[in-house]
């Protein structure tokens, strides 16, 4: 939600998992759809449905793994994690054709995004509308800060380097982050995406490393990361004076 | 086998030791809600049938009276 908003597309680098049930349209023996399923892990080619917001044309995706969960008559319940932008109802599509047995999805449920579960706190819309009732008309704001989680959460799985309090104005800025403004850091290679953190553990920023974590300890000058999308607004902490 | 960076375990190199002034900025855990809205996300339980942009639509005009103008999604691809 505002700011934070240019941290969700991270949650894209960390994969998807889901469960979806298939229905398969002829009689199978299990075992060998089974083995026929599992060929799909690893990388593969889809055509976006016709009803998609992306370009129609075939682009490669990662099937991460896939877990036959049960089987029972012609439907097929299973657990699979994907690179983010698989199509899942194509998927099932693919291997209906593949195996000759024709197939379609029934239902499906997301269960992870980028190592957040089902049980890190969902809410539903009906939760949400509630809880800003009880904030806006009642003035409790404990289902609210229930419902609204810190950002940090979200994209907690990437590397972060953590930032002397004097830097953080200047990145809010967009400035880059030089070596004499880390205090800490998770190691990093040259250009992944790195968590720029305050030491009280706030993000501020989203950024690239220019450099590669290991020579950082030898090093007193040069630019660490280069910031990509500045969460913390400016004014939070003070302006950095040169003479200070 | 797992998502990519699942389970990661990162180690903390720390450079030097120094300390944050309390007279700024505010702990994750200790913000308020005017804070929290300008750093929070929520996991929304999607009702099926509709979009996922649908029901960013839909939140965004239940958080409209606390100035949140923006929302953003990571959707579901059904």
């Amino acid at each position: 939600m505002n700011r934070a908003n240019k941290a969700i597309a991270l949650l894209l680098l960390g994969g998807k998992e889901y469960v979806a049930l298939m229905h398969v349209h002829k009689d199978f023996d299990p075992e060998e759809l089974k083995k026929q399923m599992l060929e799909f892990v690893g990388k593969i080619n889809q055509l976006p449905p016709v009803r998609s917001n992306v370009k129609r044309q075939y682009r490669e995706r990662t099937v991460y793994y896939l877990d036959i969960l049960e089987v029972e008559n012609k439907d097929v319940l299973f657990k699979v994690g994907v690179e983010s932008g698989t199509y899942i109802r194509k998927l099932i599509h693919d291997m209906g054709e593949k195996t000759g047995l024709g197939a379609h999805m029934v239902e499906l449920r997301r269960t992870k995004v980028a190592g957040l579960t089902e049980d890190d706190g969902l809410s539903t819309l009906q939760g949400l509308e509630d809880a800003v009732y009880f904030y806006e008309k009642e003035g409790n704001d404990k289902p609210l800060s229930r419902v609204i989680q810190n950002i940090e959460k979200a994209v907690d799985f990437l590397p972060k380097v953590w930032i002397s309090d004097f830097a953080v104005d200047t990145v809010c800025k967009g400035a880059p982050i030089a070596v004499p403004g880390v205090v800490k850091f998770n190691p990093f290679k040259p250009d992944e995406w790195v968590l720029i953190y305050t030491l009280k553990g706030e993000i501020v920023a989203i950024g690239k490393a220019a450099i590669d974590s290991s020579s950082l300890k030898g090093i007193e000058k040069g630019i660490v990361i280069r910031t990509d999308s500045v969460i913390m607004r400016p004014g939070i902490y003070p302006e950095y004076h040169k003479t200070q | 086998m797992g998502l990519p960076y699942e389970d990661i375990k990162r180690e903390v190199i720390t450079l030097r030791d120094e300390a944050t002034s309390e007279d700024y900025g505010a702990y994750p855990d200790r913000r308020d809600i005017k804070q929290k809205l300008d750093f929070g996300f929520i996991l929304l339980d999607k009702p099926s049938g509709i979009r996922s942009k649908t029901s960013a639509f839909i939140a965004k005009r239940i958080l409209s009276p606390l100035n949140v103008s923006k929302i953003g999604y990571s959707g579901t691809l059904v």
